[in-house]
């Protein structure tokens, strides 16, 4: 079934140039920031490992200090490369599957803007030691402003573009794209205390439950759903199957939003907050099994009989492994919010690993494969190198997995050796030959990242017509399986 | 089950709604927000420390709250809610790459802050903190004023007996270098003047306490055991040259416990902090066989008085 449907724009570079391409693209816009950021972010990454192993290598070095290099490390690569990926894919894929065009491109360049401005204020001004401190709500409050504006511009373009829509059904990857802005906003103007500008805290040991409230709606109600919208929107394209359980993803959306927002407090089991804070969040830690295995089975069942494809895909195979560390990192965070498992899992390199694999093994690794998805789509020509697309996969994957395994070893390490005793002081020593590998597989992971951007700039730029493919592919086998919907 | 735009839009903010009525509107209306028995206001310079220590990332590797389950912690005091009365941010932490501090005031000197700031190696040779000379001397008063307030009521008394005790010591010091190792003499319990290094200093006893002399006390006391080590220049008293000892072996005998205790105990007043966290027994006892043959050629490891040697002691190794 192929339609004469466009995404909205002309993809002739022949009018207009690049920047007039560029103009009636924000989704691309936003994919090349994001790739962009993704080296920025892992340089930052890189900095705070070599920290790490040797001390005094960027030695009174102000704005390399660890202290300073972490924060612009953890938010460039959270919201300057993941999520700005990952709303460059959804800006595109929601008008494809609307068949319509973006309500407005002047105001997604509005968004991009923000946005950019946003994660750009992050290592210039953490550099500067102007930071407030509190993990993941460290920008300032101006850019806690730009933020909002940012994600209510974003909403707005979305909420227009659903009401001019040309197909009545909103396929699964448009709940969890429109979704994830209505409560990161709410979340985000909440846990950060946008209400006291100068510090974004509450006094007292309240202002943890608010930091962690949002810390964990971060990853729950921000990157999961941006990363498994576009995975519900790459996997059936490139298996061309229908989508497994219409029921399943109903489910999956609902039960994501009820059990992910309630986690946070298993930030805090060893601290001094209320009791029944503690249980819940530990009870709903556990039912998070739920939200992640229906996804994991909806889309494996997908794929099923269909590995010869994903496998041959650039862009599927990312995806395909996102899901995978998915199931890892989801099952990890319930465990491993056990009370007695947390008595030597927390505070130690166990949740530095934890914390990689999420953002970058489950949603970075979504938002790659997403990228090498949309951009044929976008520009209408053939990848630049798919060898490169694939170089960059295996660059990535070795990377982060021994990064993982590595982290894992140091924080069992540390974890065991001060529930039996030792200081924190006396562990250091050992924990140096996992610093110095956990150096080396970062190299791997920004090797990937350059090599990433170098592919996607020659995409972009390289002339070469690339047969058309519907973009409204997956979406009209959804309602042709459903004909309820 | 139909999403239509109504349900989509409509239950998307309802759950959204009813997790934050639950997880933040109820414990800011359930929680009861009362000072702790230590708590105490922070002055306008501990609140510049704050910002200080907030600004530049301290949070990330030091966390500010003791568990149930932790060790090696000196004041070990488990938080309580009131202990973060109107601290803001009260800011947790979720890493321990360096130790936890919400006790850490009055542990240490403010010397052995500013020495430790400028290059944390040179009071703790294994630590990866990055140093932070650059803050300037002033930003690096307002961290330790902030740092020394930490535990609150609790702090300010071991800040008061580290003062009572700093006064004591620098008027020894000032006596010259043998009535000052009289006066630490005498503040150490009879029983541990008279008692010699229960492990014999052998081969093994002193190349292990070499190897912790140079994780724990290389750079006060430098590498010769003079009290010239890189930490000296900002410590008053400053830290002890070992080769003067040699004279003053109580009962022209023994030194052994002498240095246990001051190892384990540390002096406070002075910048030598404890180490009975860090180090169990026969750690402390190698490192006092190391200085004693090193530093004040003498040991009195192995003789009398003792009881049976245990059983893995040998007759040729004893001195």
């Amino acid at each position: 079934m192929t339609d004469n449907f466009r995404t909205g724009n002309s993809p002739n570079f022949q009018e207009g140039g690049l920047r007039g391409f560029f103009s009636k693209n924000s989704a691309l816009a936003f994919i090349v920031a994001g790739s962009a950021w993704f080296i920025v972010g892992t340089l930052y990454g890189l900095f705070s490992a070599i920290h790490l192993m040797a001390p005094e290598f960027f030695n009174n070095i102000p704005a390399l200090v660890f202290g300073r290099v972490r924060p612009s490390h953890v938010n460039t690569v959270l919201y300057g490369f993941v999520v700005t990926t990952l709303i460059g894919l959804g800006m595109y894929y929601t008008p494809a599957l609307l068949k319509t065009k973006l309500w407005s491109e002047p105001l997604g360049w509005v968004s991009l803007f923000l946005w950019n401005i946003t994660v750009l204020s992050g290592p210039v001004f953490f550099s500067m030691g102007m930071s407030q401190g509190r993990e993941y709500t460290e920008y300032l409050w101006p850019f806690d402003v730009t933020f909002m504006i940012a994600i209510v511009t974003i909403i707005i373009n979305l909420v227009m573009t659903i009401i001019h829509r040309k197909e009545y059904v909103l396929y699964v990857s448009i709940w969890y794209f429109v979704a994830s802005f209505i409560w990161i906003g709410g979340s985000y103007f909440i846990g950060n205390v946008m209400w006291r500008p100068s510090t974004g805290a509450l006094p007292g040991i309240l202002d943890s439950i608010f930091l962690w409230f949002y810390a964990h709606a971060l990853p729950g109600l921000l990157l999961t759903p941006l990363a498994i919208g576009a995975a519900y929107f790459i996997i059936p394209r490139v298996t061309k199957t229908p989508l497994f359980s219409h029921t399943l993803s109903i489910v999956g959306f609902w039960t994501l939003v009820t059990f992910y927002s309630h986690i946070g407090g298993h930030h805090l089991l060893q601290a001094p907050i209320p009791h029944w804070l503690k249980t819940m969040s530990v009870v709903d830690s556990m039912m998070m099994f739920i939200p992640v295995i229906i996804v994991i089975v909806n889309l494996w069942m997908t794929m099923r009989g269909r590995g010869n494809l994903i496998m041959a895909d650039p862009a599927a195979k990312w995806v395909a492994m996102g899901l995978i560390w998915y199931l890892i990192v989801g099952a990890q965070g319930s465990i491993q919010s056990i009370p007695q498992i947390q008595k030597v899992t927390h505070f130690n390199n166990w949740t530095v690993a934890h914390a990689h694999i999420a953002v970058l093994g489950f949603s970075g690794f979504i938002a790659l494969g997403g990228v090498w998805h949309v951009i044929p789509l976008i520009t209408r020509r053939k990848l630049y190198s798919q060898r490169l697309a694939n170089l960059q996969f295996g660059l990535v994957m070795i990377g982060l997995t021994g990064f993982f395994l590595v982290l894992t070893i140091a924080g069992l390490i540390q974890g065991e050796a001060w529930y039996n005793g030792e200081t924190v002081y006396r562990v250091l020593p050992q924990l140096q030959p996992y610093m110095i590998l956990r150096t080396i597989f970062g190299l791997f992971i920004i090797s990937g990242a350059l090599v990433g951007f170098y592919n996607l700039i020659r995409s972009i730029r390289k002339p070469k017509e690339y047969p058309y493919i519907s973009a409204s592919h997956a979406v009209i086998i959804e309602t042709q399986k459903n004909p309820e919907i | 089950m139909k999403m239509t735009p109504k349900i989509f839009f409509g239950g998307s903010i309802l759950v959204w709604a009813a997790s934050i009525s639950i997880m933040v509107i109820f414990p800011v209306i359930s929680m009861k927000n009362k000072p702790s028995e230590i708590w105490r206001p922070m002055t306008e310079k501990e609140k510049e420390g704050l910002k200080v220590y907030v600004n530049n990332g301290c949070s990330y590797c030091h966390s500010m709250y003791i568990r149930k389950v932790d060790w090696g912690i000196g004041a070990e005091r488990i938080a309580r809610p009131g202990d973060y009365y109107g601290q803001e941010p009260a800011i947790l932490g979720s890493e321990r790459t360096g130790p936890d501090l919400s006790q850490e005031g009055g542990e240490h000197t403010d010397d052995w802050h500013k020495a430790h700031f400028i290059n944390p190696r040179f009071t703790r040779p294994m630590s990866v903190m990055p140093s932070w000379e650059f803050l300037g001397e002033d930003e690096i008063e307002k961290l330790t004023a902030y740092i020394q307030s930490l535990g609150g009521k609790d702090a300010d008394l071991r800040i008061a007996r580290q003062k009572y005790w700093h006064k004591q010591a620098i008027e020894a010091y000032k006596a010259g270098p043998d009535s000052n190792i009289r006066w630490l003499h005498s503040k150490i319990p009879d029983g541990w003047r008279k008692m010699p290094n229960p492990y014999p200093a052998t081969e093994a006893s002193v190349s292990r306490g070499k190897n912790m002399y140079m994780k724990f006390c290389i750079n006060c006391h430098g590498p010769v055991g003079d009290g010239n080590g890189r930490a000296a220049p900002y410590l008053n008293p400053p830290p002890l040259n070992f080769t003067l000892l040699r004279r003053h072996l109580e009962d022209d005998k023994y030194i052994g416990g002498i240095l246990y205790y001051q190892i384990m105990n540390g002096i406070t007043g002075t910048s030598m902090p404890y180490f009975k966290k860090d180090l169990e027994s026969e750690k402390i006892w190698d490192i006092s066989n190391f200085i004693a043959k090193e530093f004040i050629g003498y040991t009195d490891s192995d003789t009398e008085p003792k009881g049976i040697d245990a059983s893995y002691e040998s007759e040729k190794e004893k001195e």
